[in-house]
């Protein structure tokens, strides 16, 4: 579980993750929301294995409706999708910790992957240890605020998670297939084009063109236009109000609103 | 319309002596016994302002036998019927006669719906001459309010009556000294500062001449730089932007977090912009006239006007409106100048649907029972938002707590029919304190302002217009795109299902990149900059 509105490190670690879980025979549950639900869904089906969608609404309502291809594809490739609310119950605030309950009752260990500070994220972390379940947590970039959330559970006691063995040796199921550090999925494009631009953009931490002018010593209008040739060739995208540098191949570049990620 | 100016006196008629009148046996007596006039009238003319027109009023007084009374007929409302208790009292307190018959006082044309106390002035010298006996001298009209001793007091709205009155043949015009320097701003227009209707009646009998204002023509100045972009730090992308929307006067939204200093950065704006026209400068000071909120003595503000509406106004509040008089609203305050409308997501949708008539034709038409009133409302606009409902998106101190349904609803409201109209988005971190820190590496907005005066020269020579009036035909004769400017254009549009308006407010900014530039064709680095200046993007 995690952010519903990640960096792009942090869906890029919760997709490798759940793939690589799946190869070793692990079954991934997760909540079926954006961002790390979505992309622990979808690194799952793409490493070929099963994995549980438990939703926080009744069972004929996919929320949120941008995920209702996923549903789909979880039902197609053999997985379950999961409610214990009656049919037709809609999206309600209340029901959502409930669901996360739920998760975490499922599962054998649960895995925060970005969490901000007081986020849900770590009230089902609690949940989940009072139920007696293994908590873990995988790092972030010190200058993100997701990260806080994962560093105090690190701090306080939870399992680091650096790749998927560190997972599943927690599980006492030791596997050899896995490499470490965690290698970026599929489609991640290291691309040195842009030449010292990229260099200056971070996959984390969005970056104002003012201030990457200011970092090349470069006029502003310059840089402007080298971003946005960047972006048309899918190698940076606008976020959080800045640019950020596009790690894996884009899902096509659609419509970025306001410039938040 | 037509209108009779001077004298329209129907018979002289002997003048009694001060504070007596003649006595009249009855309506027809002169003309039974051949020694008084049966009426006598005069005629006077003032001015009625309704908008930002005047329309000149005749008004004639009708002096009769009969049951003494005073009688205001011509469409006159309430608050010009009060004029009659004014009128007698002033007349009186001024030592003049006031005739002790039948006296009528026609508005003429009747049609015209008579408001206020300017006409005050107009009908207390009409009755004043009617009662002397005399005449009002042709091409003079007199214009303020009357306090009970006779003293000339300010009326809104002089200088669009002065300027009315002058396209109508008016040459002598008297208003109250405090208005003076307001009426002296049309040009080939006399003006006495009128100090009370007493004096009036002297001058105009020749007993007591008062001398002409002696204001001059009036001087094109320079406004003041109120706030200077020297001042801003960082923020090189909205600098940059300030300056692009300065010089193809376009519409421009600021994104960012709470504190990152969109404020500062819109208010800088005005001062980028070229100094005002002896033409905008009166526009903008009609407009003042009629809210009553010229300065007496210096009516001419050359400074560039930046209103900043709170989010919680009203749609009278912003485009003109109220109640019974429709008042200029913010659009028009704004005329010439900035309209900063902060937090724009806060706005009510019906308020910010009324931007569109101004925003499209640079004016605001108010529909009253007295007829439509028009404002100018040629304003620049500058928007600011939050990028989601918390407003921390931006700002790497907090993180954002918003639901992606919530940002996604923000941005919905957001792109609109306003935003639609805006050409230039740009983002507006907050600035990291070692920026702040940092020696001001900003250049000053004179320097700034030279450039967005030789790009405005540039335009204006080439097509008429600034490049924000350019539509698209305009765009495709005035705006030629280099081939590889043109292929990233389509590029862009077709990766982003930009529809025909995003392609062409980014070939329009292209255009303003390029005439910064020196004006040559538009290259492909204009587009990849215009670009990096779209944010809000409407699905097609
Ligand atoms: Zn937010």
């Amino acid at each position: 579980m995690g952010a519903r509105r990640p960096t792009p490190y942090g869906e890029a670690v919760a997709e490798r993750l759940a793939m690589d879980l799946v190869r070793a025979g692990v079954v991934v549950v997760s909540g079926l929301a954006l961002g790390i639900d979505a992309a622990a869904h979808e690194g799952a089906l793409a490493g070929g294995g099963l994995t549980v969608a438990v939703l926080g609404t009744g069972i004929d309502v996919v929320y949120p409706a941008a995920n209702a291809g996923l549903a789909a594809r979880i039902l197609a490739a053999g997985g379950t999708l999961l409610s214990q609310f009656p049919d037709g119950t809609p999206p309600r605030r209340g029901n959502f910790p409930r669901r996360n309950w739920t998760m975490a009752a499922l599962s054998d260990l649960v895995v925060v992957v970005e969490a901000a500070e007081g986020s849900g994220a770590l009230i089902t972390a609690d949940a989940a240890l009072s139920l007696n379940r293994t908590v873990m947590a995988v790092p972030g970039s010190v200058f993100s605020a997701l990260s806080v959330g994962c560093h105090q559970l690190l701090r306080d006691g939870a399992g680091l998670v650096q790749n998927a063995r560190d997972v599943l040796a927690e599980l006492q199921s030791p596997s050899a297939v896995l490499d470490d550090p965690m290698r970026l999925p599929e489609g991640a494009a290291a691309a040195p084009a842009g030449g010292g631009l990229l260099r200056h953009l971070s996959d984390v931490h969005p970056v104002d063109p003012g201030e990457l002018a200011r970092r090349l010593g470069l006029p502003l209008p310059e840089v402007l236009a080298r971003l946005t040739r960047l972006e048309l060739e899918g190698a940076v995208r606008r976020g959080g109000g800045g640019y950020l540098r596009v790690q894996r191949r884009t899902r096509g570049c659609g419509m970025h609103g306001a410039g938040a990620g | 319309m037509a209108c009779l100016v001077g004298p329209i006196v129907g018979t002289r008629w002997p003048a009694g002596k001060r504070g007596r009148s003649p006595v009249f046996i009855g309506g027809v007596a002169g003309a039974v016994f051949g020694l008084y006039p049966a009426a006598v009238v005069a005629s006077v003319l003032g001015c009625q302002v309704h908008g930002l027109e005047g329309h000149p009023v005749e008004v004639q007084v009708d002096v009769s036998a009969g049951v003494p009374g005073f009688f205001l007929v011509g469409l006159a409302t309430g608050s010009v019927r009060e004029a009659r208790e004014r009128v007698r009292a002033a007349i009186r307190n001024s030592g003049l006669p006031f005739p002790l018959r039948r006296l009528t006082v026609n508005l003429a044309p009747a049609e015209l719906r008579k408001e206020g106390s300017g006409l005050d002035l107009a009908i207390a010298v009409g009755v004043s001459l009617a009662a002397l006996g005399r005449s009002s001298p042709p091409g003079t009209a007199f214009l303020g309010e009357l306090a009970l001793n006779g003293q000339v007091r300010h009326v809104d709205g002089v200088l669009v009556a002065a300027r009315s009155l002058a396209r109508h043949g008016v040459r002598d015009l008297f208003v109250a000294a405090s208005d003076a320097a307001e009426a002296a701003l049309v040009e080939r227009l006399r003006v006495f500062a009128a100090p009370s209707l007493a004096a009036v009646v002297a001058h105009l009998g020749g007993e007591a001449p008062i001398p002409p204002y002696a204001g001059g023509p009036p001087r094109v100045e320079e406004g003041a730089v109120e706030h200077d972009l020297a001042e801003v730090g960082g923020q090189e992308a909205a600098r940059r932007a300030l300056e692009v929307a300065a010089a193809g006067r376009h519409h421009l939204l600021l994104c960012g977090p709470p504190g990152a200093g969109k404020t500062m950065l819109a208010r800088c704006l005005p001062g980028l912009l070229p100094p005002m026209t002896l033409e905008e400068a009166l526009e903008l000071a009609e407009v003042r006239s009629v809210l009553g909120e010229l300065p007496a003595g210096r009516p001419l503000d050359w400074t560039r006007p930046f209103r900043a509406p709170h989010h919680s106004i009203s749609t009278a509040g912003l485009v003109g409106g109220g109640s019974r008089l429709a008042v200029p609203g913010e659009v028009s305050r704004a005329t010439r100048g900035v309209l900063f409308l902060d937090e724009l997501a806060e706005f009510q949708p019906v308020v910010l649907q009324a931007l569109r008539q101004p925003l499209e034709e640079g004016r605001v038409v108010i529909t009253r029972s007295g007829g439509p009133v028009t404002y100018p409302a040629h304003f620049q606009l500058v928007a600011a938002t939050n990028l989601c409902p918390c407003g921390w998106t931006g700002d790497d101190r907090r993180p954002c707590r918003c639901t992606p349904g919530a940002v996604q609803a923000y941005q919905r409201a957001l792109s609109g029919p306003i935003t639609d109209r805006i050409d230039l988005q740009v983002t507006v971190p907050r600035t990291p304190p070692e920026v702040l820190g940092r020696e001001a590496s900003g250049e000053p907005s004179r320097t700034v302002r030279a450039r967005v005066e030789r790009a405005r020269r540039v335009q204006l020579e080439r097509q008429g217009v600034l490049n924000a009036g350019l539509r698209a035909a305009d765009l495709r004769r005035w705006a030629p795109l280099r081939p590889a400017a043109r292929a990233a254009l389509e590029r862009w549009a077709e990766a982003r299902g930009l529809t025909g308006r995003g392609f062409h407010r980014a070939w329009r900014v292209a255009r303003t990149l390029a005439d910064l530039d020196g004006g040559g064709p538009i290259g492909e680095e204009h587009v990849l900059e215009a670009l990096g200046y779209r944010l809000l993007e409407r699905a097609a």
